[in-house]
């Protein structure tokens, strides 16, 4: 018991009364822990990052109606299937043929903030259309008709049974009417920017019918294979949508996503085993620092055992507070940079807290058992005479 | 004397000395290859990001609001369309180097020996160009539909011989129509007829699968559309749109002072490629299609600046490291520079030795990390992207100056320090 | 049986005999000093009976065990149950109090115990300072923890290599009290020394010339009690 007490004596003298040679070896071995903890949080944070930035391409997934329509409540059981977290963004659409100015033009219903979030790509020139009777125009639309944000226009529906007699040209049935004003102009640079988005609600009251939808747009957060199983899951379960992927998206993103955690990953691996080898040549210099001392103990009459023992226990206590250290600046780093790359935080990973101080006490004692060793291998003589 | 004492630290304490050589090499390789791969990243991503397909597209003026407002029946569109032989010009324009991929698109209908009416697209698969510039380029959708999953049979190959006569066949049409690879199917337009063979089917997961593709020749004889295009995507390596680039693409190019239109014009801006292409092909609008256009945008930054901040890390990480290690083996020299004191050396002089050793120490190990530095940023771009990284010039000055900045830094405080020291302290054992 | 007999020993560093047939013996509580000049193989001696090396060719039985015949593991074991080293340049370990440097010794040997230790600081008079670092002692007190720590084991042989090299009069005079005192408390003293003052106060004097024993002078007035007034 007291022998133990005399070790931990000696350990803490060394470390604490040899402060700056302490301090620069546990700078480095911190650095070391700092890199590992750090790269790994992030190498598994990024398939989550990035696939909330692949969101950008929009839906990846669409339900369309089995037989003809289907209504919120399909949607909703659809979603059930699907993890809450993952979803980001549901649109509903229901097009309708309407008429501007007398010329026909495909008019969209949807919910305007599901669209905004389900599509984050579309650029709109003005604002979103946020109460009844506001309406989001495409691009090229709007050129033909030449509209303008501000202006005011009018919207006419013909019921589907009056088109049949009305098929020369002259309105037999009155038409349904809305009046809009033009809140938006679309962008997009696809088709979307040839029709006009209202709200369902407008849309219904326009066509004087009930809800039904066309086709549901989602965007997910979720790995190909995930979207897969999700698909075939709603569409086996929900007997009236038909869930598809988007294979344009999905396919990509599991492309590019895919090279970039292979990079990420690649990176890691070549900065670590750098910094792996740093803190391991440090360490090598600091302990061949005292090839005199170690001599010394050898003189006065330590065996190479407790010498070992001493030196090391000093190492690896140096490696377990420096991956201490290194786990907390790492995962501080890590979440400055998921806060400035991503805008989001990052999840703490308790598990990389022992590995990272396992890494860094493995790595200190290893590289220091080796100068160690050849100095107790050497004659005690030669090395406290050797300058 | 100087030089003497010099090579007696570099031969005769060789081992310490290479053990500095190779901590800096290390570091030095370690921001190489980072900054080396963090300079290039921008461009691979982007390459890779082309399996999204096209980011431009380009319409003729008018036009587009015809068809697909009102479904106008296959054939003549009016004097709306692009000249075939103007695509070639598409290489030509400023950007031309960023332009990886474009394929011409014409759209018709055919009727099958049923009677049921379908879509035919025209295309390039594989195109081959050779560019007067000497660059050759396969151009065409087999690289710009990459999503396309192949479910019978394979692409479309132009470069062979029996390239007129064949087609590929969207999953939906197959089904319909009953046709599997390698089946003859008989379609008649509206100015011919032609009998295609089926070279593969494919699942598009959307549109696409109620649609048969062919060769943009094939299908423009089925309706005497020859020399005509409806559309052309392009694939362009864009740099992410700054306040410039919406600027001119809200207001147009106009709208910019001379200056601001020479900047916004070298740039490899989405609008300014659009801007370009109008330019050289005739009666064209060029538009950027946002959801492939902005999301990569967002997806190189995102990746650029994940990488520049692990690249500082990883900086920062050597820069400690060789620091340290410099200062450790400054440190263990005590009792060396306490006797040259004792012997009556200038403080000036030996910080000059101890600097000339470690700095000569530094410029072989820089150099031998560069190096591996290099190897390492190669290995990374070919493991993950499949292709070289390029090497800037500008990762040599940066590793160069941080090389010697960190070995000043890791040297000077510990000669400081140990300078300080009296010289009998430092002699007879502290 | 002599505690200590070397028989015939040398030492050959390729062409070099830096110890040719030395025969001595040391008798137990005997104060024996080294002489010679540099290059004489004092240190190569030094170093022999200290267990830190090993002669090429001859006998050391160190209370009738012979060093050239065991193993380097042995040797320390050897080193630390029989002998108390005393170095020209102190050698004590920096970071370690007085009188930590002194359990040290306690420590490889079988149990630290303080209070010990601190007697042992006592009898060289450094109880006052045994909570300082070495780097805080003078040159002639840092001496002096060393010998605390060479006797704290109660060897069988202290063997100091220079003890006074590196000291002023002064504290030159302290160790060599120190010395008396240990002598009269029976320890077997065996000092390599340059210094003839030092040399002259040994109870027999050895001087080495060439690796061989060229002159061995008994000194007949010797009393022990020199320095005690």
């Amino acid at each position: 018991m007291k022998k133990r007490r005399m070790y931990f004596r000696m350990i803490t003298a060394s470390l604490i009364r040899r402060r700056s040679r302490m301090l620069v070896a546990l700078l480095s071995i911190a650095i070391g822990a700092t890199i590992l903890s750090g790269l790994v949080t992030i190498y598994y944070d990024v398939p989550r990052q990035m696939g909330a930035q692949f969101r950008n391409y929009g839906a990846n997934m669409i339900f369309t109606a089995v037989d003809g329509s289907f209504t919120q409540d399909d949607i909703n059981s659809g979603l059930s299937y699907i993890k809450k977290d993952d979803i980001v963004g549901v649109a509903p659409y229901r097009y309708e043929n309407v008429r501007i100015r007398e010329k026909s033009i495909l008019a969209a219903g949807t919910d305007m903030e599901g669209a905004k979030a389900a599509s984050p790509y579309w650029s709109i020139d003005g604002e979103w259309p946020s109460k009844d009777s506001e309406i989001l125009i495409g691009a090229n639309a709007a050129e033909q008709y030449e509209l303008r944000i501000g202006d005011d226009v009018t919207v006419s529906y013909t019921p589907e049974n009056a088109q049949v007699s009305g098929d020369n040209g002259e309105d037999i049935v009155e038409d349904e009417t809305i009046d809009f004003k033009v809140v938006g102009i679309l962008d997009t640079g696809g088709n979307e920017e040839d029709y006009v988005y209202m709200s369902m609600s407008d849309l219904e009251k326009l066509t004087n019918s009930e809800t039904k939808i066309d086709v549901a747009e989602l965007s997910i957060s979720a790995s190909s294979d995930q979207l897969k199983k999700y698909s075939q899951e709603i569409s086996n379960q929900v007997s009236s949508i038909n869930a598809r992927l988007i294979k344009r998206v999905t396919a990509s993103e599991t492309t590019v996503l895919t090279k970039l955690q292979a990079l990420v990953l690649l990176v890691t691996v070549v900065v670590l085993a750098l910094t792996m080898i740093c803190v391991a040549t440090t360490m090598t210099a600091v302990v061949t620092e005292r090839r005199k001392e170690i001599g010394l103990r050898k003189a006065i009459g330590a065996s190479d055992k407790s010498i070992i023992w001493e030196f090391m226990g000093e190492s690896m206590l140096l490696g377990c507070v420096g991956g201490i250290l290194g786990s907390v600046l790492g995962f501080v780093f890590a979440q400055q940079v998921s806060i400035h790359v991503f805008s989001s935080s990052i999840s703490f990973r308790p598990l990389l807290v022992p590995i990272t101080i396992l890494v860094s006490v493995a790595v200190t004692g290893i590289s220091s058992l080796m100068p160690i060793k050849s100095a107790t291998d050497v004659d005690p003589a030669l090395v406290l005479k050797g300058e | 004397m100087f030089f003497r004492m010099i090579r007696g630290t570099l031969f005769r304490q060789w081992k310490k000395m290479l053990m500095i050589a190779f901590t800096i090499a290390l570091g030095a390789s370690l921001a190489t290859a980072m900054l080396s791969v963090m300079l290039d990243v921008g461009d691979k991503v982007n390459q890779e990001l082309k399996t999204y397909g096209a980011n431009i597209t380009v319409v003729p003026k008018d036009s587009s609001i015809l068809n697909n407002l009102y479904d106008v029946e296959g054939g003549d569109f009016g004097s709306s369309y692009l000249k075939e032989e103007e695509l070639g010009k598409i290489k030509t324009i400023f950007w031309a180097f960023n332009i990886v991929d474009y394929a011409p698109f014409v759209n018709t209908e055919a009727k099958l020996d049923d009677g049921t009416k379908v879509n035919v697209v025209g295309s390039w698969f594989n195109h081959h160009m050779e560019l007067p510039t000497g660059e050759k380029l396969d151009a065409g959708i087999t690289s710009m539909r990459s999503w396309w999953e192949i479910k019978d049979g394979k692409w479309i190959d132009e470069q062979k011989s029996d390239n007129h006569n064949v087609a590929m066949v969207g999953t939906a049409v197959a089904e319909k129509a009953g046709v599997k690879a390698g089946d003859a199917l008989h379609l008649t337009g509206s100015a011919g007829d032609r009998t295609v063979r089926v070279v593969g089917i494919f699942d598009a997961g959307g549109d696409e699968d109620d649609q048969i593709f062919m060769p943009l020749n094939t299908a423009q004889a089925l309706s005497d559309l020859n020399g005509r295009v409806d559309s052309i995507e392009v694939s362009a390596l864009t740099t992410p749109d700054n306040e410039l680039a919406v600027k001119a693409a809200k207001e147009g190019p106009s709208s910019l002072t001379v200056s601001q239109y020479e900047t916004w014009y070298c740039t490899a801006y989405v609008s300014s490629i659009c801007y370009q292409i109008q330019e050289v092909i005739t009666d064209s609008v060029a538009s950027p299609v946002r959801q492939v256009a902005d999301s990569e945008g967002a997806i190189m930054e995102k990746t650029e600046l994940l990488m520049i901040l692990i690249t500082i890390l990883s900086l920062i990480g050597a820069a400690l490291g060789i620091c340290n290690l410099v200062t450790a083996s400054v440190m263990e020299r005590s009792s060396e520079i306490g006797l040259m004191k004792a012997i009556g050396a200038q403080n000036g002089s030996i910080t000059g030795l101890v600097l000339t050793e470690i700095f000569i120490t530094a410029i072989i190990g820089g150099v031998a990390g560069f190096f591996i530095g290099f190897g390492f940023a190669q290995i990374i771009g070919q493991t993950v992207f499949g292709s070289a990284i390029t090497m800037r010039a500008m990762v040599i000055p940066i590793v160069a100056v941080l090389v010697v900045l960190v070995t000043l830094a890791g040297s000077i405080p510990a000669i400081r320090m140990l300078l300080r020291l009296r010289p009998a302290e430092v002699l007879h054992g502290r | 049986m002599s505690l200590l007999e070397l028989k015939d020993v040398f030492k050959i560093y390729g062409e070099l005999h830096a110890l040719d047939s030395i025969n001595m013996k040391v008798e137990k509580g005997e104060w024996l000093s080294i002489m010679g000049p540099s290059g004489s193989g004092k240190s190569t001696l030094m170093n022999i009976i200290g267990c830190m090396d090993k002669p090429t060719k001859g006998e050391v039985l160190l209370d009738g065990v012979d060093i050239a015949k065991q193993s380097s593991k042995n040797l320390t074991a050897i080193r630390r149950d029989k002998i108390g080293l005393i170095f020209q340049q102190f050698h004590l370990v920096n970071y370690l109090t007085a009188v930590e440097n002194v359990m040290l010794a306690q420590y490889y040997h079988s149990m630290p115990d303080e209070k010990e230790a601190m007697e042992a600081l006592e009898r060289v008079g450094l109880a006052d300072r045994a909570k300082h670092l070495p780097s805080q002692l003078s040159g002639g007190e840092q001496q002096r923890v060393c010998v605390a720590r060479a006797l704290i084991n109660y060897p069988e042989i202290i063997l100091a290599d220079e003890p006074t090299g590196n000291l002023d009069e002064a504290n030159e005079e302290i160790v060599v009290d120190l010395f008396h005192k240990l002598h009269n408390e029976g320890t077997t003293l065996i000092v390599v020394t340059h210094d003839p003052e030092v040399a002259e106060v040994a109870q027999r004097k050895i001087v080495l010339r060439s690796g061989k024993i060229s002159k061995e002078v008994v000194n007949k007035n010797f009393t022990g009690k020199i320095h005690f007034e």
